[in-house]
């Protein structure tokens, strides 16, 4: 694998004997996407932070991996963290920024040793542009894996998010320029900067299969190759990404890149693909997604907030075949407004599961 | 300049504003709810959504940018509201309320919620003052942000998460056990009905309907200026003839006025002052009328105990001579008076219940209702408040100065005890008696003015978060001022957490005028120079701060922690 490779801090030392403004424009021509799931493009991300007045500028690395089946980071921090470490001390240096936060998720508390050692390793390197980082502990909330809930947690605020604009990068933690990347986009860097880098993803591949892990695959795989490597204990007939990405009926032809899986309602996301057995229940499944967004919603915004919570009673009410014509229309209704009104991303693709499973496993609904 | 089109017509705008600012100007209707004009703005319930270049977006806080292009409403937009306000309606019985969610729910042509009712939770009654009863809370967060932004009282914050979350206080205490000052900002903003008054209008109408009973109400001097709300009138409509007959129809037996008591405590603040001042005694001296400024002070800063005046507000002082003073004239027994208030606040029913208020021999003060609860009084009993000919007061604790028609407005105890304290100071009548320096809605008024050869500094806050800054400015110069007003809520009693829902900035200045008008439009501008007031002295309690005065007049206060009591 490509992300397993260590550049020993060589790429640094090369970065930072280029001014900034070079290391930035080398990022955006690799054309790096940020691989949280929006795939925001890295370079012009450091471009914005760099150019606001603003002189105290901040990194946040996102290392709150909370996706259900979303298990890449933790194979890049457990394997690697050595790349991730030299990955923020270029940007901190590209962006000029003399603080860093990795905001590490609560139940990776083991990986955090792996982190404290690569930093202590590196610590003369890291002086040499007067870097700081510290490692933030979360506390289980999925929320705080989005951009601005993990500043007001880190800030010791409620675990909400916040309204944007303003973007992170003009006005982010404590009001400071802020660039928030996630662990394998920064991981990506000293790659690109050490030369005859590939733009590969990692694929969390998890479900039906034997041999469930990680893929190093590029965009546009065929999801018949992917599952394949995966080893189908049983027919597939449903691919799930993650909790938020919703769910396509499988078919082995399906390129996974964002455009198609975009156009088939779905969204790939950070490259999560839950391959589900054809005897296995759709409604159920949704049933449980329901329940994790009900568990994991801030409590902010309306739709997300109570939507989601009627999402679940109403998806109770099909499993116990009590549900009504009215409770169906209503959930018809739920799925195609939830994303449309609520606030942030969570809310935002909390009910892409069961608009996806509504528009291609319908009859299981009955 | 920007250039925006709204529902296809170009606009020119100014940068800057949001959509829904822009909107509300040009009287283009956009449906919204948890926007409140005095905070800044959450978009949390998501009702207010409009199209903006082809995405759905909160126009609560999507700011107007060069070339927009926003669609108010169509049928995408319809929809998402509606199921919007049936989510938050899924746990409210519409048909029995009136309030902002349920006129919403109505105007946009929701009856009732497809959705099953989701809480069973347990209403915290236990205040005195303030009732909160989180079924019906929607989360809109306008509560928190006035306890917490405005007021700095922090006594309720947000506790869970998802649909769990609610509206909480510390270790989810009920609210007559934490640092709670029963200011009731949170009643005269919550939308749908969680946070509302403790009602007391059955206790009140049993006492009117049973025949041993004498029920004699008294009106706070900014109820007049805000009653007509509660019927649709304009903010800033004086309403004293309407509300006095309406009262008298209503079945009370005698109709006061707490305008009264105002000037009363004008002679008595005025005479404690010029005592500090002359003998030496602890300055600045600070007001003590607004009874949730009180609690704060009792909770927060203690420290300024002494130097908070001894005098009881005009409510208390009013309680303690109707059950003596106006018993003994009319031949009353005192123990079948029913005292009622009608406030512009809800910690005046914390007050009321305080052990020392019953100096009377009974308890001073039975019931205090707000304006609000007033209102629902006049509109149950099928009254046509509009239509009401003009009442008078009853004579005997029923005239008043124009000195205590303002002081329902921050700045107005203090102009009124600056017009007595310079007459008696100077020994002569002035007629420069318009202190506009304490004036208007600044959240802390500075001046100082000369009195008889002296400088007197003097200092008005409203809101406690001004009122913290304020105190913390004394404690860095303790002998900066002679005299602080303080009031509890943001534009004094005219922003009461009494007053009608929604309460903003704007109507409290409207309610403002209405009340300075008064004053100007009256004869009787001083306290001391009101009659009635020389007839009680005479009559009843002897020279101004005699012993009489101290006992049924004057008043003690508590050490509290910050917890709780």
């Amino acid at each position: 694998m490509q992300i397993t490779q260590n550049t020993n801090f060589e790429s640094f030392k090369k970065a930072a004997s280029m001014p900034p403004e070079e290391v930035i424009q080398i990022i955006k021509d690799s054309n790096l996407k940020g691989r949280g799931g929006a795939n925001f493009s890295t370079g012009i991300k450091w471009e914005c932070t760099r150019n606001c007045d603003n002189s105290d500028k901040i990194l946040i690395c996102n290392a709150d991996e909370g996706e259900p089946g979303t298990f890449k980071d933790k194979m890049i921090m457990t394997k690697n963290p050595d790349i991730l470490i030299e990955g923020i001390a270029i940007a901190a240096y590209a962006i000029d920024a003399k603080r860093c936060f990795i905001y590490l998720r609560g139940e990776y508390a083991h990986l955090r040793k792996n982190l404290e050692d690569s930093i202590a390793k590196h610590a003369k390197e890291l002086e040499k542009i007067n870097l700081n980082i510290d490692i933030i502990m979360g506390a289980g909330a999925y929320i705080c894996g989005d951009e601005t809930a993990i500043m007001n947690s880190i800030q010791e605020l409620r675990g909400e998010p916040r309204t944007k604009p303003p973007y992170p990068v003009e006005k982010g933690l404590c009001d400071c320029p802020t660039s928030i990347n996630n662990v394998e986009t920064l991981a990506n860097v000293p790659l690109i900067l050490e030369g005859g880098w590939k733009d590969m993803r990692l694929f969390s591949l998890s479900g039906n299969l034997e041999n469930p892990g990680v893929y190093e695959l590029p965009l546009g795989v065929t999801a018949g190759d992917l599952i394949s490597l995966g080893k189908p204990k049983t027919d597939i007939k449903a691919l799930f990404f993650g909790c938020a990405g919703g769910c396509i009926p499988y078919a082995p032809e399906t390129k996974l890149d964002p455009e198609t899986i975009n156009k088939m309602g779905a969204m790939l996301g950070s490259c999560t693909v839950i391959a589900v057995g054809k005897e296995q229940s759709i409604v159920k499944i949704c049933r449980n997604i329901a329940e994790f967004f009900v568990h994991e919603s801030c409590g902010k915004c309306t739709p997300c907030r109570e939507g989601n919570y009627h999402v679940l009673q109403i998806l109770d009410k099909i499993l116990e075949k009590t549900a009504t014509a009215d409770d169906f229309t209503a959930l018809e209704d739920l799925a195609s407004f939830i994303n449309k009104t609520s606030l942030c991303g969570l809310g935002q693709a909390s009910n892409i599961h069961i608009k996806t499973a509504l528009k291609y496993f319908r009859e299981e609904f009955r | 300049m920007i250039k925006v089109k709204i529902d296809g017509v170009q606009f020119d705008a100014e940068a800057g504003q949001t959509i829904l600012e822009f909107c509300l100007k040009k009287e283009i209707k956009i449906p919204h709810l948890c926007w409140h004009p005095d905070l800044d703005p959450q978009a949390k319930c998501r009702i207010c959504v409009v199209n903006v270049n082809g995405r759905m977006s909160t126009s609560c806080n999507t700011k107007l940018q060069d070339g927009m292009d926003i669609i108010t409403e169509n049928d995408e937009i319809i929809k998402a509201r509606k199921l919007n306000v049936e989510l938050l309606i899924a746990n409210h019985d519409l048909k029995d309320e009136d309030n902002e969610l349920s006129r919403l729910a109505k105007e946009l042509g929701v009856q009732k919620s497809r959705f099953d009712k989701s809480h069973d939770k347990q209403v915290d009654d236990k205040s005195p003052a303030i009732m909160r009863d989180n079924n019906k809370c929607i989360l809109c967060g306008r509560c928190v942000q006035k306890c917490q932004d405005i007021q700095n009282v922090n006594a309720i914050g947000l506790s869970g998460r998802g649909h769990f979350t609610e509206v909480s206080s510390y270790f989810k205490h009920n609210l007559d056990d934490i640092a709670c000052v029963t200011c009731g900002q949170c009643t005269n903003i919550c939308p749908s009905g969680a946070f509302i008054e403790k009602d007391y209008i059955k206790e009140v109408m049993d006492a009117i309907a049973n025949p041993d009973k004498i029920v004699i109400v008294q009106t706070a001097p900014s109820i007049r200026g805000t009653l007509g709300e509660c019927f649709g009138m304009p903010p800033g409509s004086l309403v004293t003839g309407k509300m006095v007959a309406a009262l008298r129809k209503l079945g009370f037996d005698k109709v006061l006025d707490t305008d009264f008591t105002a000037d009363l405590t004008i002679v008595e603040e005025g005479t404690e002052l010029i005592n500090r001042i002359k003998n030496k005694g602890v300055l600045p001296q600070i007001t003590s009328c607004s009874p949730g400024w009180v609690k704060f002070m009792e909770h927060f800063f203690p420290e300024f105990m002494p130097n908070m005046s001894s005098c009881k507000s005009p409510q208390q002082m009013f309680g303690a001579l109707l059950k003596t003073y106006y018993a003994s004239i009319h031949n009353m027994d005192p123990s079948k008076i029913v005292s009622v208030s009608i406030m512009p606040c809800t910690a005046k029913k914390f007050e009321m219940s305080r052990p020392e208020m019953n100096d009377s021999g009974f308890a001073d003060v039975d019931y205090s209702l707000t304006t609000r609860e007033l209102g629902r009084m006049i509109n149950d009993a099928g009254i046509d408040f509009k239509s009401l000919p003009d009442g008078l007061f009853d004579p005997v604790m029923g005239n008043s100065s124009g000195a205590a028609a303002i002081f329902g407005a921050t700045g107005g105890v203090m102009e009124a005890a600056l017009r007595t304290a310079a007459d008696i100071l100077e020994e002569k009548e002035l007629d420069n008696i318009e202190y506009n320096a304490v004036r208007g809605i600044k959240g802390i008024k500075e001046a100082t003015v000369k009195i008889a050869g002296m400088d007197v500094n003097v200092a008005v806050a409203h809101g406690l978060r001004n009122a913290r800054a304020l105190l913390e400015i004394v404690k860095k110069e303790p002998s900066k001022y002679h005299f602080i007003e303080i009031m509890a809520c943001p534009g004094g009693c005219v922003g009461g957490g009494g007053q009608p829902v929604p309460t903003t900035k704007e109507k409290a200045k409207l309610r403002a005028e209405a009340l300075y008008k008064q004053d100007r439009d009256l004869k009787l501008r001083k306290s001391h120079k009101n009659p009635e007031i020389a007839k009680l002295y005479e009559d009843f309690l002897g020279s101004h701060g005699s012993e009489k005065a101290h006992h049924l007049l004057h008043t003690k206060y508590t050490k509290r922690n910050e917890f709780g009591n």
